[in-house]
């Protein structure tokens, strides 16, 4: 299926306006998405010594969360579809702030797995697919900027966070700090307040099932649920895995992913085991995460112009190889200036992948398939991430030396980077050739009927196609 | 053979008696000092055996002298044998209950267990050679020792043949440690052995060369590592786990005492109802239930070894769950607030655009165009608003 879209925008997106506190609302909402997982580890040690289990025990409450905030993809998208963003940012932001505040009453380590963990993920999940599916909705023309400076709350809300954190939990002890967190946690809604449905002119026939299922709510059950099931079957879209670019995208960010987290993980045990003390071990991943916040916008900025936009991803397959080099060459160096030197390019390049992981996405769907993709694509990033650390961490304890990790975590990015690089321009090169084809046979049709307007459209590789051969064209609006 | 078997009631009895008494003893102790003087227990242990060996070594001794002597009626030796282990027994009570107050004033202090006088020293060598005009060496002691330090200094510009050096201890001369150093291989030597049995011996030893360089052996036990400067917080009524942990490079103490800090120092905390105190090597953790705003406060972890004992603080502060709920009630009202001034502001504007849009719409185009301008925007989306 080539990616020129069946279901066409039907309305031109605002790229600015209230976009921008849309912006403000996706970037709090995936900034809590992000660092909340992070942060928790904070008050790990407390929590181990009062319940009284192993570390790893405590641990896997941060991996409980982050695995269902992934896996909870589809199900997020498929609800943002049917009630739209604004209320399931809202029940996003009232599940995080339940989980923490029940989970600072716990006493045992399951009821904070459950609370943490379960409930947490799923609000956490609500959020994240909802923020990203309603900037596609409101952006097009600035899209990848706004991509850049929402998905910039990651790294922000880290470097806020991490020393409120601390603060709260020598002023409060651990349960308080919990439940000050599930009242930040509710800021969610805020952000879920601002973010205004997108108006759509009328219901274009894709949506008809979804309106057959409203407007016959008294139609009998086993016909719902028949609806239901079918609807069910259509948010898991497996028949997305037809799509050549998507599949190409799917391969080249799980092998990202794979890589992406374990160097983070585990520089500063690195640091520490090159001879750099612990204080300044921790400072490194605060310059990396310091950096982070500003090159995810610099990006979003730099995608947005002329010259980048329309080849968006080969700037993402550079910036995987950007990541992977770092990685590699960061085993060649011994000394703590040449550690920070090497946090530094790893912030730029993980902020830049990070700013364009979506923005591509966006791109190679259209705003229409997107929801649909966002949801496929987490649940099946959540594997990687999750044995990532881990297979790396093995290699540690097998060869007891941290090179082993740069050099896969660095060779398998590079790999994923270049893969995409090549394959991207195989997939352009198909679809030039398929669009010719369309072309010419419209041609023949248009001779016997007169050419609908079909006025702004979204097929993004037309009009990257377009942009390829006249760049100017990209700016003109109807 | 009645007799004999009377005979053997009694002993029984008494023996039981004993026990009772000697199980009692045992968990008084225990009481009071928790697993900390598990030697202390088994000192007592051993008496309290021994004095039922004694009774029955007594016991049978009296039986067989009077069965050697054949008294008239069963029940006049019945008699007989009764007085005679009564006083035996009057005698092992009271050796008893010495033995007991000996124990009690073993317990209740808060040093090292006594050593064995009788058992020599373990010998100990420390020697510095000293170039400048001054050095402090870091000396860790576990147990107690005879240690014999040597000074060796290289002289200043003049070398004079004679200079008299001295020892001293945290500042204050030794007596009698002076003596006249003479120059051997351009060299000064000053050799002294100390007898390092307890607290009160470890400190800084110095040996000074008349005045003009002088060598600093510290004297300590293993000092814990950087204490947490933060303190625990927890609330009122629940449990808390106080912890304390040696580094892995230090070598295990004997055993962990917990203390309090009130007015007169330190106060040690006896395990009971409140608190429970469970130790493993190198960690130790102090469990205290039902807490109250009074057990704020700083608690001490001593790890006792052989010569001393080294103390690591923490600090606990015991909070009121009202505490944190106070800002956590404050940002929920700032939610809700924020939530309402959002949702109504943007009720406010649809309405203005129903009635703007009432008035003629018909200038407003239809393109929504990229600017900053709201109006146009404002009249479409509310033309085409999707519930």
């Amino acid at each position: 299926m080539s990616p020129a879209p069946a279901d066409p925008l039907e309305y031109k997106p605002l790229d600015g306006g209230w976009g921008w506190m849309v912006v403000i609302g996706a970037h709090i909402s995936i900034g809590f998405a992000y660092a909340t997982p992070k942060v928790l580890s904070i008050f790990f040690n407390e929590i181990q010594q009062d319940l009284g289990s192993s570390f790893s025990e405590i641990a896997l409450i941060s991996s409980i969360m982050l695995a269902a905030m992934y896996a909870g993809g589809p199900v997020s998208s498929a609800m943002v579809n049917r009630f739209g963003s604004r209320p399931i940012v809202m029940l996003g932001g009232l599940l995080c702030g339940v989980s923490m505040i029940t989970a600072s009453f716990g006493t045992s380590i399951i009821y904070l797995y459950f609370c943490i963990g379960v409930i947490g993920g799923c609000g956490l999940s609500l959020n994240l697919n909802a923020s990203l599916i309603i900037i596609s909705k409101y952006f097009l023309k600035r899209r990848p900027l706004a991509n850049g400076l929402a998905m910039a709350g990651s790294p922000v809300f880290l470097c806020v966070l991490a020393p409120f954190n601390q603060y709260l939990l020598v002023n409060f002890g651990w349960r308080g700090s919990l439940l000050i967190l599930g009242g930040l946690m509710l800021h969610c809604c805020v952000a879920g307040a601002l973010m205004r449905p997108v108006p759509l002119p009328c219901k274009p026939p894709s949506y008809a099932l979804e309106k057959t299922v409203e407007e016959q709510p008294n139609s009998g059950n086993t016909k719902l649920k028949k609806r239901f099931v079918k609807n069910a079957k259509k948010f898991l879209d497996f028949s997305l895995f037809k799509d050549r670019g998507f599949v190409i995208y799917l391969i080249g960010s799980i092998m990202f992913i794979f890589g992406a987290y374990a160097p983070i993980v585990f520089l500063s045990a690195y640091a520490k085991s090159q001879g750099v003390e612990e204080y300044s071990a921790a400072y490194l991943l605060s310059i990396m995460g310091f950096v982070d916040m500003f090159v995810r916008p610099g990006t979003g900025l730099i995608a947005n112009s002329k010259l980048v936009r329309p080849r968006i991803q080969y700037f993402f397959s550079f910036a995987l190889v950007f990541n992977g080099t770092c990685h590699l060459l960061c085993p060649l160096i011994k000394s703590y200036a040449f550690l920070v030197v090497y946090a530094v390019f790893f912030g730029i390049g993980f902020g830049m992948v990070f700013a364009l992981i979506f923005e591509c996405l966006m791109d190679l769907m259209g705003s229409q398939r997107f929801p649909r993709a966002v949801g496929l694509v987490t649940i099946i990033e959540c594997f990687p991430m999750l044995l990532g650390p881990p297979a790396a961490g093995l290699l540690v304890d097998v060869y007891h030396d941290y090179k082993y990790l740069f050099l896969m975590c660095g060779s398998v990015i590079l790999t994923g980077g270049l893969f995409l690089f090549v394959m991207n321009i195989y997939n352009y090169h198909m679809l030039d050739k398929e669009r010719q084809k369309q072309v010419r046979a419209s041609e023949v049709e248009m001779k016997l009927t007169p050419q609908a307007g079909t006025g702004q459209t979204e097929p993004e590789a037309k009009e990257r196609n377009v942009a390829l051969r006249d760049p100017e064209n990209t700016e003109t609006t109807d | 053979m009645q007799s004999m078997k009377l005979q053997h009631g009694m002993e029984r009895e008494l023996c039981l008696s004993v026990c009772v008494i000697q199980l009692w003893m045992e968990s008084a102790t225990r009481k009071l000092q928790g697993d900390t003087r598990a030697a202390s227990l088994l000192q007592l242990k051993g008496e309290g055996g021994g004095l039922v060996v004694l009774l029955h070594d007594a016991a049978s001794r009296e039986t067989r002298k009077r069965s050697s002597e054949r008294p008239a009626h069963r029940g006049d030796r019945g008699i007989i044998i009764m007085s005679a282990i009564r006083k035996q027994l009057s005698f092992q009570i009271l050796l008893l209950f010495i033995s007991c107050r000996n124990i009690n004033t073993k317990t209740l202090g808060a040093t090292a267990p006594p050593l064995d006088p009788t058992a020599p020293l373990q010998k100990l060598e420390r020697s510095y050679v000293l170039k400048g005009d001054s050095h402090t060496e870091k000396v860790e002691l576990l147990n107690p020792v005879s240690l014999v330090l040597m000074c060796t200094w290289t002289g200043s510009q003049n070398k004079p043949t004679n200079i008299t050096g001295f020892w001293s201890k945290d500042g204050k001369e030794i007596e009698n440690s002076r003596v006249t150093v003479q120059l051997e291989n351009k060299q000064y030597n000053l050799k002294r052995t100390f007898s390092i049995a307890s607290e009160a011996d470890l400190g800084s030893y110095s040996c000074d060369f008349g005045g003009e360089a002088k060598i600093n052996f510290v004297l300590a036990v293993p000092q814990m590592g950087d204490e947490r400067d933060k303190p625990i917080v927890s609330y009122l009524g629940d449990s808390v786990v106080v912890p304390c942990k040696l580094d892995d490079s230090k070598p295990t103490p004997n055993t962990w005492n917990w203390y309090r800090a009130n007015e007169t120092g330190k106060e040690q905390i006896i395990a009971g109802q409140k608190f429970s105190i469970k130790n493993d090597e190198k960690k130790t953790k102090l469990v205290i239930h039902d807490l109250t705003a009074d057990d704020s406060g700083l608690y001490y972890c001593g790890a006792v070894y052989g010569v001393g004992i080294t103390m690591g603080r923490v600090e606990l502060k015991v909070i009121s769950f009202f505490e944190p709920l106070k800002p956590f009630i404050a940002i929920l009202v700032e939610v809700i607030i924020l939530v309402a001034a959002i949702l109504l502001y943007e009720k406010s504007r649809s309405k203005k655009d129903y009635t703007a849009a009432g008035n003629g719409a018909t200038d407003q185009t239809n393109t929504l165009s990229s600017g900053e301008n709201n109006g146009p925007e404002e009249s479409s989306s509310m033309r085409q608003r999707k519930v």
